[in-house]
């Protein structure tokens, strides 16, 4: 017992008045592979990343659903929800589109296909959130984007989400119907908890009418009075008239009325040339000792300009060819090293066909979990790669295929 | 204290309870005791049952459709006014099963939405309210005493349990089902918020909602689900009555009554 009180209680007080905030969406917890081929998440920004209460922010980018989606995952060409991970209403959601189609409902997406998406999120409650761009996946669940700190200020009083109905009424979304809901809930109660207190002023009841039941055995149903029926009756009857006459209300007072709304929605193709440039993976390597992945390509430019790699991409990691682009981390959890990607063979000439060799080197790997690919059964992996010609045009090209782990025992 | 430590201090003939008067405040005090404990453990017992059973949609108000909830929710509700009207008619003749039990459902439903689903997840309460089921407990009760027959009360009042789900809360859901129209599509107001309160763990395609797939009934599908369910609940409330019965015959509760 002093034990218990010493070290338990304080602790499971301590637990229960200081909840510690939730600093992630699980995404590290999913297999290297499955975020390596499901769903690319490209150029995601937030319009911004400071607001109050009310105001707007809008998060957008464009994602591209693997080639190599691993077979044992169900398919994202299924159904599929584009999602927002936030820690509960925080914001409200006014409206989420891909390309420039609203995706109230679900929806399917192509493999290969690279789409534009756009979510309109309204500040609701006042905090510091990590807001994760999410695709639901029927069967497969959650496949987390990028995440970015969003922080909320002002006045969570003054927060206002109205809609205006089909039959011109304006409603308050936070509170409309709860009155209504309150009174019926509030009547039935009162009603239940009155047929409950009939049979509680027959006290002592447990005991006496257990023995006089006993005693009775198919008697027992002299213990039922007259009076007892008779209110049995009432109840029935109180009950019946409140359920036709709730109905009846409710018909009169809302009378257009339609069903919940389901069902899926196609999105058209956006209209964009095929990318001049294809690619073969030679070889993926991943060094565990210098957590480096050595990536080696054929690279065929069929574009009418010079191009080098600026970008490789792989499970929402991102590493930065610094000759090329100049990306910095926007906040203490973006997933980009800066300076962290080597490219060898390039640029690959207009129309020629050349071996390209890189290095992603960075403890990115350890960090968020992706070195246990080489743990994997299915030791797949799949990547984005950005090229840019000499005038800044950018191509995104995907590739996959087998690694093989190096651990660093085999000399030369 | 000193009689129960040691039992041979009690003299012959000499009972703990000497008058009737005694006797009537220990009865008093057993119910005094036992009654608050059996509403806790029905508020326990019935909420995480119907957790498990009905869950979302009970706790959603976009989830409550005109083809599954109103057929699923009796099916599952049904269990403890069955197990526990048994009981407590077989044994105290009491008609209190139906009513008592989803009371405590009701009580311990507002307390969980209220802390866990308002004040904790911050959802807005018009999004998150128990449905009322209070009216068909009261239904069960009052067959069962007028009838003083579980055929009857199964039959007419498993009836009555599964057919009235649906009207009960119309007076509460109807608003619900507005119509209004977001970027072009119509949704009820249940939809709208349902889709602007972020559920990041529910997609919209995990709703179990009716899809359109009663072609031959036209638009009739709120009775046709209702009378098929109260057709299914007359059986189902049959069989937890049988399963009350097999409690109530249980040896280890004989050992303890």
């Amino acid at each position: 017992m002093k034990f218990l009180r010493t070290l338990l209680l304080p602790l499971l007080l301590l637990c229960v008045t200081y909840p510690a905030t939730s600093m992630a969406h699980g995404e590290r917890a999913q297999m290297p592979q499955l975020r390596m081929r499901t769903v690319h998440w490209i150029d995601v920004q937030a319009s911004t990343t400071k607001l109050a209460i009310n105001e707007i922010v809008k998060i957008k980018g464009k994602f591209m659903p693997s080639e190599y989606w691993p077979h044992h995952v169900n398919s994202i060409e299924e159904t599929a929800f584009l999602n927002i991970g936030v820690p509960g209403p925080s914001f409200v959601r006014l409206d989420s589109r891909v390309n420039g189609v609203p995706m109230i409902r679900s929806t399917s997406f192509h493999k290969g296909e690279v789409y534009d998406f756009e979510i309109t999120l309204k500040a609701r409650k006042v905090g510091r959130y990590h807001v994760h761009t999410v695709i639901n996946v029927e069967g497969a669940g959650p496949m987390i984007g990028p995440g970015m700190w969003v922080e909320v200020t002002g006045d969570e009083s003054t927060f206002q989400n109205t809609a205006k109905t089909l039959l011109g009424e304006t409603i308050d979304l936070e509170t409309y119907g709860l009155g209504n809901v309150m009174f019926w809930s509030a009547l039935w109660f009162a009603v239940g908890l009155a047929w409950f207190v009939y049979w509680l002023t027959k006290c002592p009841i447990i005991v006496p009418r257990f023995k006089r039941t006993a005693e009775l055995g198919f008697e027992a149903d002299q213990l039922i009075t007259p009076m007892d029926r008779r209110i049995g009756g009432i109840f029935l009857v109180l009950t019946l008239s409140l359920i036709v006459g709730g109905y009846g209300y409710a018909q009169e007072k809302w009378p257009i009325t339609t069903p919940l709304q389901t069902g899926r929605i196609d999105i058209p193709p956006l209209d964009q040339p095929p990318t001049p440039i294809s690619i073969k993976l030679i070889e993926a390597r991943y060094r565990i000792p210098g957590r480096s992945f050595r990536m080696e390509f054929d690279v065929i430019n069929g574009s009418d300009r010079p191009v080098t790699i600026g970008e490789f991409a792989a499970g929402n990691l991102r590493f930065i060819n610094a000759k090329v682009l100049d990306v910095k981390a926007k906040d203490e959890h973006d997933l980009v090293a800066s300076d962290a990607l080597r490219v060898e063979g390039a640029p690959v000439a207009a129309g020629a066909t050349q071996r390209v060799v890189i290095y992603a080197d960075d403890a990115m790997w350890e960090t968020e979990r992706m070195t246990t690919m080489i743990s994997s059964p299915d030791a797949v992996v799949a990547g984005m790669l950005s090229f840019f010609d000499d005038k800044g045009g950018r191509h995104l090209v995907e590739f996959g295929g087998p690694m093989i782990p190096d651990f660093g025992m085999v000399k030369g | 204290m000193k009689a129960i430590d040691n039992p041979a201090s009690v003299s012959a003939g000499q009972h703990g309870l000497s008058s009737a008067i005694e006797q009537r405040k220990a009865y008093v005090q057993v119910d005094l005791l036992v009654i608050p404990l059996i509403v806790l453990l029905f508020m326990g017992i019935f909420s995480f049952h119907f957790a498990l059973l009905v869950g979302d949609w009970d706790y959603w108000v976009d989830w409550r459709d005109r083809r599954w909830w109103p057929l699923v929710t009796p099916l599952a509700l049904s269990v403890l006014p069955g197990v526990f009207g048994f009981l407590l008619w077989d044994k105290l003749r009491l008609p209190l099963g139906g009513t008592l039990t989803i009371l405590c459902l009701t009580l311990a439903a507002w307390i969980s939405r209220y802390l866990n689903f308002h004040i904790f997840a911050d959802f807005p309460m018009n999004f998150v309210w128990p449905s009322t089921y209070i009216g068909l407990g009261l239904i069960l009760d009052c067959m069962l005493l007028l009838t003083r027959s579980f055929f009857w009360t199964g039959l007419f009042g498993g009836f009555a349990f599964g057919l009235l789900i649906y009207p009960l809360n119309w007076s509460m859901l109807a608003p619900f089902q507005v119509p209004l129209e977001l970027n072009g599509t119509m949704l009820t107001v249940a939809d709208l918020m349902g889709y602007e309160y972020i559920r990041t763990a529910i997609p919209e395609y995990v709703r179990i909602i009716e899809e359109s797939t009663l072609r031959t009934f036209g638009s009739a599908v709120t009775p046709l689900t209702a009378v098929f369910a109260g057709f299914l609940n007359i059986l189902n409330y049959w069989f937890w009555l049988w399963i009350g019965y097999l409690g109530a015959k249980a040896l280890w509760i004989r050992k303890i009554v």
